[in-house]
């Protein structure tokens, strides 16, 4: 049964629970759904999930932005509550004739909720009793059968009332049967648009069971590997990685040098890198000093913002021309209505002005399905809202969307990495950094950035050349380092990374460096052995900061890599707390001139904050990302 | 030339009709038209008198789960009704406090403001800032320990922030939920705040040129970071927002918003 329904404002009062359900809540789960969803911008979701030592409980939600009030329900997640989302609308309807907001306590409003509790439950029972006396179902097909029956509630719920003011001398039973079968007739009238949805998903998939199967499939793998369902997918991938293995040893074994038809087999080795003595300086390599002068972190950003109210007047009047042709009605009308002040913001009002802006963002870059869950997110918010008057709906859904990017923007803890360095030099330990991600975004030149960055601040630092795969890795680490006059901690290729960390760690415990920045080999993001043992690396180093380096210029696919990332970390994890992503570090940034947008999905994706932005290719480029340019950028 | 003596022979003529013109309006009228402009210029004068005392914005600010809410609900209506989860928006109203209620004469409201605490909210405490004529920062006495450093960048980036220091607006550090036995104390609380951001003003002051963020250093060079070091007033408190102690929040409000 229902858990616990609260009642509460946008500024945090609680205005009525139910007293009923006695039930205390484990956990706290009310705070961590505003915290990780509805402050996160994805109020566009159907429901949240929340685990506690001891319960496991879902929250469903529903806003009345009129009055800024939020309603939440909350219920065990192993009962299939189906008349919850029906519930919230009548609680929020009766609610909002209540509500003043004046008062504080609305211990009347326990009498109706216990009524409005009583005809929900009654009609699902009554509902599934009908559903089941009907044809028989296969157990996917009773799911459609239920969310479909959930959609016929709505309908239900007026003719019902309308129903039990007849007074005919049939059983209950016979005119609720009555009813349901005229209500099948009555949705298409009213044309409601979710109910009609849910009933063609419902005929569809009792047409033919092998139909349900394989929509049922595939709805489950566009989930992603994460559920049951992707089980097989993960199988295969099993499968290919163990005949990857397997190819791989054979193929050590038998690897020879390949001894061409018409050249004469050298014995002379191929390492052409210099010879260099151990303590002294190379010839060809200067030492940078600080002399490069200072890094961009420092600086700060300057950007002009005389020009932002110019580009927002020269922009309105050219977005309303896009849709011009028969929008110029429309567009009469909404000016009209900017100056009287409509009543409240509907979704088809909401439809075409968010409709644009997701355009824009996806012209500047943002993936498509993170442009997706923002425009939901900020209808959800929206909906119902009164429009002032002089505002058009475009202004005011531009205004929510800039206010939902800066919240998503801006990092959520400190990303000051100084303090952290001082906290551990402190505990005379090593801050340990480890640099993560795809082939080619830019590790090692980020690497060496920061180890330029943290040099001027007085911070000791040494390099662990864990990318023991590619040619010329350790070689390119070792160059930086002496540039920098900064110890390398390396052992060469073809060793176990894993190993080379942690010995690299004991050696800056042993001569007292306060940083250790770890490279590791690029590796993509689906590629099982590889990220088994970048999740060995983690779990047996433990590192202070997990930095993932993405480059700006990366479209959907940053939230493939973002969220594979972190899932294999956290499935592999050994420990009951899993290490996952930490920060992200934002690379070749100077290469796209305002398709910022990749930015976006990354943080969105992942909730961890941008650190560093990789702006060019010397060790004066690192700079800290500017929350309000981008948002600028990105609504221009 | 001839031009110029051209212009001067206009505007003596212009300025001879306006002097006859002025001459030829009945004296009552004049003196009183003169009347109503010195009023004018009395009155306007006056407004912007007032408006440079003090305003009465009190902030309430500090981390999320500090009890920010119950505060301001409990200084607001004498109770904290059914508890408070996690604010999205920020609370404000224009009241006199509820205990003065009860006291006799024209007692001035206060326009009590409680920002959320959220770090993804943070920005919007910086809308407010300016105006704050005093600021109480709430502090969770019980779980104090673990949120340490988070709460102390939080009252550094306040202390450092621009408005704050020109203003020189006091503050008040609340250590809320002392009605638990395993709260700390507030000269604890504020021992250990002043080490942090001792620790703080160390790392912060050891970058070059443009910080991060905070536009001024707190403190003293060389000297250990002390609250009296803030040319802003910076004083201790306990309180405890679920049973009701709040009377050094309200005398420090009221201390600070002049009736």
């Amino acid at each position: 049964m229902l858990e616990q329904l609260l009642i509460f404002t946008r500024g945090g009062l609680i205005l009525w629970t139910c007293k009923e359900i006695g039930n205390a809540l484990k956990g706290s789960p009310i705070d961590t759904l505003i915290r990780s969803c509805l402050l996160e911008e994805r109020s566009g979701a159907v429901s949240f999930n929340y685990d506690a030592p001891g319960a496991a409980y879902t929250l469903k939600w529903t806003f009345h932005n009129d009055l800024g009030l939020v309603f939440v329900a909350v219920y065990q997640r192993i009962l299939h509550l189906l008349y919850v989302d029906d519930l919230l609308s009548m609680v929020k309807q009766s609610f909002s004739e209540v509500y003043d907001p004046k008062r504080m306590a609305y211990n009347d409003f326990d009498e109706t909720f216990r009524q409005l509790r009583m005809e929900a439950e009654a009609r699902a029972e009554e509902l599934r009793k009908t559903k089941q006396v009907g044809k028989p179902v296969t157990g996917s097909v009773k799911k459609q059968g239920q969310v479909l029956k959930a959609g016929l509630e709505g309908g239900n719920k007026r003719v019902g009332e309308g129903g039990t003011k007849k007074d005919d001398g049939d059983g209950i039973k016979g005119k609720v049967s009555n009813l349901t079968n005229g209500h099948s007739n009555e949705n298409h009238k009213m044309g409601d648009d979710s109910q009609e949805a849910d009933r063609a998903n419902g005929k569809e998939n009792t047409s033919s069971n092998v139909a349900v199967d394989i929509s049922k499939l595939q709805k489950l793998r566009s989930k992603g590997v994460r559920g049951r369902g992707g089980v097989r997918k993960a199988d295969s991938i099993g499968n290919k990685s163990s005949k990857v293995a397997a190819a791989e040893p054979a193929k050590k074994a038998t690897k020879k040098n390949r001894v061409w038809d018409d050249a004469a087999p050298k014995q002379s080795k191929l390492d052409f890198t210099d010879s260099v003595d151990d303590n002294g300086n190379n010839d060809h390599v200067e030492v940078v000093a600080a002399d490069q002068g200072e890094s961009m972190m420092d600086k700060e950003e300057v950007f002009s913002s005389d020009s932002e109210s110019d580009d927002d007047d020269d922009d309105e009047p050219g977005s309303d021309e896009k849709p011009a042709e028969a929008k110029k009605k429309g567009w009469f009308s909404s000016v009209f209505q900017s100056i009287t002040g409509k009543a409240n913001l509907e979704k088809t009002d909401l439809g075409p002005a968010l409709k644009a802006l997701k355009e824009r963002l996806m012209t500047k870059n943002v993936a498509e399905e993170i442009a997706e869950k923002l425009c939901e997110s900020v209808e959800a918010s929206l909906e119902g809202k009164k429009l002032s008057s002089f505002t058009r709906i475009s202004s005011t859904v531009q205004a929510a969307m800039e206010d939902a990017l800066v919240r998503i923007l801006t990092p959520r803890r400190s990303i000051d990495i100084l303090r952290d360095v001082h906290a551990s030099k402190e505990q005379r330990k090593p801050y340990v950094v480890v640099f993560v991600g795809v082939n080619g975004v830019g590790k090692s030149t980020n690497l060496a950035k920061v180890a330029y960055w943290l040099q001027q601040h007085k911070v000791s630092v040494m390099m662990a050349a864990c990318d023991t795969f590619r040619s010329g890795a350790v070689e390119q680490l070792r160059t930086h380092a002496r540039r920098l006059q900064i110890p390398i901690f390396e052992k060469g290729y073809e060793k176990d990374p894993a190993v080379v960390a942690k010995e690299a760690i004991q050696e800056a415990t042993r001569n007292g460096s306060d940083v250790v920045l770890v490279d590791t080999a690029g590796r993509m993001q689906d590629n099982e052995p590889l990220m088994r043992a970048l999740s060995k690396l983690i779990n047996l180093n433990q590192p202070d900061l997990v930095l993932f380096v993405g480059e700006a210029l990366v479209g959907n696919d940053a939230v493939d890599q973002l969220s594979k990332f972190n899932q294999k970390l956290s499935d592999l994890s050994t420990s009951g707390n899993p290490r996952l992503i930490d920060g992200i570090l934002l690379t070749k940034f100077d290469t796209i001139d305002d398709k910022v947008g990749a930015a976006l999905s990354m943080v969105y994706i992942s909730g961890s904050p941008v650190m560093f932005v990789g702006c060019g290719q010397s060790y004066t480029d690192l700079k800290k990302l500017n929350v309000k340019a981008i948002v600028k950028t990105l609504l221009k | 030339m001839d031009n110029w003596e051209d212009m001067k022979i206009v505007a003596e003529q212009w300025s001879k009709q306006g002097i006859e013109f002025v001459q030829q309006i009945p004296s009552p009228q004049l003196y009183a038209a003169i009347a109503l402009l010195l009023l004018a210029t009395i009155w306007l004068f006056s407004i912007r008198l007032f408006r440079r005392t003090k305003s009465n914005t009190v902030l309430l600010s500090g981390l999320s789960g500090s009890g920010k809410t119950m505060l301001f609900y409990r200084l607001r209506d004498g109770s904290s009704h059914q508890g408070a989860v996690t604010s999205m928006e920020p609370n404000e109203g224009t009241f006199v406090l509820h205990y003065e209620n009860i006291k006799k004469g024209k007692v001035k409201p206060v326009h009590l403001v409680d920002v959320p605490g959220h770090s993804r909210l943070r920005s919007k405490l910086e809308e407010y800032l300016p105006r704050a004529a005093a600021i109480v920062f709430v502090v969770d006495a019980l779980e104090f320990l673990p949120n340490i450093r988070a709460v102390s960048e939080y009252l550094y980036d306040i202390l450092t922030n621009a408005s704050v220091v020109k203003n020189k607006t006091p503050v008040l550090l609340c250590c809320n939920k002392t009605d638990k036995i395993t709260a700390h104390t507030k000269e604890f609380i504020r021992k250990q705040m002043e080490k942090e951001i001792e620790k703080l003003r160390c790392s912060r002051s050891a970058v070059s040129t443009a910080d991060i963020t905070n536009d001024f250093t707190l403190g003293i060079e060389g000297e250990v970071f002390n609250f009296s070091h803030c040319h802003n007033k910076v004083t201790v408190a306990e309180a405890s927002g679920l049973t009701g102690e709040i009377d050094q929040v309200q005398d420090f409000i009221r201390e600070h918003v002049k009736p």
